[in-house]
């Protein structure tokens, strides 16, 4: 099997989100990138599927500050490759995303009855893990998101896959191969990648680049404006004895015109 | 008279002895030639370096058998069972050479005056020792003594000796009396009667009796837990002088941290632990994590490496080893180490377990296999320099509410570069105290900096759980923004970071050493120095705690304690306290871990028992940040919120400073 895993790196939230003087997108100067979850679990998935039926395991990624360590780290795990997409674009969502993504695999990577596609199912600037969908779409394959659980039988050279609905739902689903799935949690938890060994990738192994030019590729959604949370409301404590509770909801209550 | 000159069966005595010594001597050193097979096996160390130090070690922890007087009652006799043991081996020696080569001109040891005496007064302590440890093996053996036949074996065949020589003597003495001879004359009277060749015939007896015993005790020696006696003075000549449990493998021909699995993966040093256990259980008795009901124990883990060694160390190749993890020592009990080191402050062989267990860890860090809280915590430090996940930018949030404003060290000259340490810096259940250790500081007019931002985790307890590439990398981050500093000294927080800084971070400014500091340390000296004035003397009673890393692992007993004196306090000491202080449970990256196993009694539950089992004493004084997270925690759990609270020393001292 030939596992390909797509990833990009997300705004880390841990560090404070300050708004561009443009008003459309964050301050560089601020923000601090890194994996999306969903794709540190699409790696760790694309690794176990390769430990557990063979093949080879390429991580491509959009260039973006801190991808390299990203990229090493997914060496480190286990896959064979890393290939960093670079271009002049900047700022692309989803369809756009996919655009290049469909684009490096019809210029660089066959796509066989071998291959299986990999992707995190969603991401902060992917909410709705529409990426998989249309990268599907563009490859003309069939797509599947939120997946926990995936299993191949190399006889009929068909997979099949848990898919977590809301609600606490599952589905099971069956595909042919080749098709996109995007990952929602690896079957265990992304494993730990000692430092020494990724210092050892470091020397031993390289990132390949590639570049997709940027004519062709559509910016899809575009932001008009991108701003913090407003607060709307707040939530009051009531404090004091029982009856002292009672009597100041009953206030509210009538005050609401409740009662 | 010479007692090998007796004549069984036609067969001379001189031939007997050479075959017995021929036998003896071949059991002897084949085994020692196939354990010091193993040790050449294992990885190379070295351990060559301050010659004059392992000397002097020597001296106190062999000669002088200092551990062994940890424990009062068999302290003693063991000192007599090694002075024993010595006089009685060059005794035999002696006597065996002269036996094997009658034309030696010179007299069997006991035919000399000075050294008969000395061998029966040797040997009634010897007598008195063997009924002491005796008793205390029968009616109040200590927990985790190992109750072996070995045992019983070993102490018999000394009685053995001891016995036959002062029969020996007291028959000898029949035949002609000897202000040399006390013991023997004594027995000698009790002996009236008995004729000339009947004493001699016994004397030769006792005689040859004793050389048989002490023939089979050699040849026995290295098969039995008593190869402690040939492997421990090498042990304690060999023992890492640098700093305590010291986790730095000095190799150079070869990458030792990445860890053990097998024997063969340790180094000798490592190895010589396991031979030179005497199975005494003193660390085990002193184990945190054992007596808390968890699998761990320190001898345990030692006797386990032995035990693979024994199994297939003696084969030819080094493969086909099975991991100790297969069936030997559980994954779960290496993490369960604190490493308090309790165990390596109480080994009276000098043994080292703490880097025995991190050698495992390494190994199992590198495969890996870690539990998911710790790998969290590393992989925040390595991403965001502190354990707690959150960015660079708010470690300094604590310092904006004080005035004036800390300085930047990176960007004003300083005394003191001060360097908080996680906790302190990030807790919120901490920041308050932070804060007022600032404010003793300010208001005592100390010249001292922070670095911001860029302080990262020091690295102390990665370095314990076995993630040396990352310590590697936030030692070098550190000592990047320290370079950019200006400062003379290090103040720490943290016992845990001034430990690393102190001992494993080597930091130097134009070649002179830079002194690391803990700030019970400095406080003490303020107050030494009339720094600031005590307006408010506290007089309460209250009990300290001494964290392992500023006690055991670094000597800082008295600071602490003098500043509690001088704000007032009256100490009442804990059983445990000093070098046998008890760990809270924090150490070793375990503050990071859960219980996965029920516990008995939480390390830090069980040390709130005895404080509050103080009389009057309502305060537990800390110097550790950590100590107040697993105290506060502990009292709670325990429900002795009524009884005692967790305070840190510096809130202590703002408070005496009124």
């Amino acid at each position: 099997m030939k596992f390909i895993v797509f990833l990009k790196m997300v705004p880390d939230v841990i560090e404070e989100l300050k708004i561009a003087d443009d008003g459309k997108t964050l301050d560089s100067n601020w923000i601090r990138m890194k994996l999306s979850e969903c794709d540190e679990n699409a790696v760790e998935e694309a690794v176990i599927l390769k430990e557990k039926f063979g093949g080879t395991v390429t991580a491509v990624a959009l260039d973006a500050p801190e991808l390299d360590d990203a990229l090493f780290n997914a060496l480190a795990k286990g896959a064979d490759k890393a290939v960093k997409i670079v271009g002049e674009w900047k700022d692309v969502r989803s369809p756009a995303i996919a655009e290049i993504f469909a684009k490096y695999l019809r210029d660089n990577y066959p796509i066989d009855n071998q291959t299986l596609i990999l992707s995190g199912s969603q991401s902060i600037d992917d909410i709705e893990g529409e990426l998989v969908y249309y990268l599907g779409e563009l490859l003309n394959l069939p797509a599947f998101g939120v997946i926990t659980h995936v299993d191949y039988d190399a006889g009929q050279n068909r997979i099949s896959l848990v898919k977590e609905f809301a609600g606490g739902l599952r589905g099971e689903f069956e595909s042919e191969v080749p098709a996109v799935i995007g990952i929602q949690a690896a079957e265990k938890p992304p494993r730990y990648i000692p430092i020494a060994k990724i210092r050892a990738i470091m020397k031993s192994a390289s990132i390949e680049e590639v570049e997709i030019p940027l004519d062709g590729i559509p910016s899809g959604a575009v932001i008009d404006k991108l701003f913090e949370p407003e607060t709307s409301g707040k939530a009051e404590m009531l404090e004091g004895s029982t009856d002292e509770i009672i009597e100041k909801l009953i206030g509210i209550f009538s005050d609401k015109g409740i009662i | 008279m010479d007692p090998v000159d007796i004549n069984i069966y036609g067969i001379q005595g001189v031939y007997i002895l050479w075959v017995l010594t021929a036998i003896s001597m071949f059991f002897f050193l084949r085994r020692i030639v196939k354990i010091v097979g193993i040790l050449k096996k294992a990885k190379p160390e070295n351990r060559f370096e301050n010659i004059k130090e392992h000397i002097v070690n020597f001296i106190l922890f062999v000669l002088g058998q200092k551990k062994i007087f940890g424990e009062r009652t068999i302290g003693l006799p063991h000192f007599f069972f090694f002075w024993g043991f010595v006089f009685y081996a060059g005794s035999f020696w002696w006597n065996l050479i002269r036996g094997l080569i009658p034309v030696l001109p010179i007299p069997y040891s006991d035919e000399v005056g000075i050294v008969a005496l000395a061998l029966e007064i040797t040997g009634v302590l010897v007598i008195l020792s063997i009924i002491v440890a005796v008793l205390r093996r029968i009616f109040f053996p200590p927990a985790h003594l190992q109750q072996s036949f070995d045992a019983v074996i070993i102490l018999s065949l000394i009685a053995i000796l001891m016995i036959t020589l002062l029969l020996g003597q007291g028959y000898n003495g029949t035949l002609e009396a000897s202000v040399w001879s006390p013991i023997g004359g004594i027995i000698a009277s009790g002996l009236t009667g008995i004729s000339e060749s009947t004493a001699i015939a016994a004397f030769k007896a006792f005689w040859w009796v004793h050389i048989i015993a002490v023939l089979f005790f050699l040849a026995y020696i290295p098969y039995s837990k008593h190869m402690h006696l040939l492997a421990s003075p090498f042990n304690v000549l060999f023992r890492n002088n640098s700093q305590p449990a010291d986790l730095t493998i000095n190799s150079k021909s070869e990458d030792v941290t990445t860890g053990a699995s097998k024997w063969n993966e340790f180094t000798w040093k490592d190895l010589l632990n396991s031979f030179s256990c005497a199975e005494c259980g003193r660390c085990d008795r002193a184990c945190p994590a054992l007596n808390s009901g968890m699998p761990l124990a320190p001898r345990v883990i030692l006797h386990k490496i032995k035990e693979q060694m024994y199994e297939t160390g003696f084969k030819s190749t080094g493969n086909g080893i099975p991991e100790l993890f297969a069936e030997k020592i559980s994954k779960e009990e290496l993490w369960q180490c604190t490493t308090c080191m309790s165990c390596m402050q109480q080994c009276p062989v000098l043994n080292e377990h703490i880097p025995v267990i991190v050698s495992m860890r390494r190994f199992l860090i590198n495969q890996g296999e870690v539990e998911q809280t710790v790998q969290d915590v590393l992989q925040k430090i390595t991403r965001y320099g502190n354990s707690f996940g959150q960015s660079d930018r708010n470690r300094a949030k604590w310092v904006t509410t004080l005035e004036p404003k800390i300085k930047d060290a990176r960007k004003e000259e300083v005394e003191y570069l001060w360097i908080t340490g996680d906790y302190a810096a990030f807790d919120t259940r901490l920041q308050g105290i932070t804060q007022k250790t600032a404010m003793i500081f300010q208001k005592a007019g100390l010249d001292f900096g922070i670095l911001y931002e860029a302080e990262k985790n020091s690295g102390n307890d990665v370095r314990r759980i076995g993630e040396e590439g990352l310590f590697e990398i936030v030692k070098e981050k550190n000592i990047q923004s320290m370079q950019k500093a200006k400062f003379k000294k290090i103040i720490t927080t943290d016992p845990h970071t001034y430990n690393t800084l102190k001992n494993e971070y080597k930091l130097n400014a134009n070649g002179n050493s830079i002194s690391v500091h803990h700030y019970t340390e400095v406080i003490d000296e303020l107050i030494r120095n009339n720094k600031f004035s005590v307006n408010k003397k506290l007089n309460i009673r209250a009990t300290y705690h001494d964290p392992c890393y500023l006690g055991r692992y670094n000597g800082v007993y008295e600071p602490p304690r003098k500043i509690l004196k001088s704000i007032g306090i009256t100490l009442v000491e804990m059983p445990r306290n000093k070098a046998k202080s008890y760990c809270c449970g924090a150490g070793g990256g375990r503050i990071w871990m859960e219980d996965k196993t029920p516990v008995k009694e939480r390390p830090s539950e069980n040390r709130i028992r005895e404080a509050v089992s103080l009389k009057d004493v309502s305060t537990l004084v800390v110097a550790c940040p950590k100590d107040i997270v697993m105290f506060q925690d502990a009292i709670k759990t325990t429900g002795n919120e009524e009884k005692i609270e967790v305070k840190d020393i510096s809130e202590l001292v703002f408070e005496a400073m009124g």
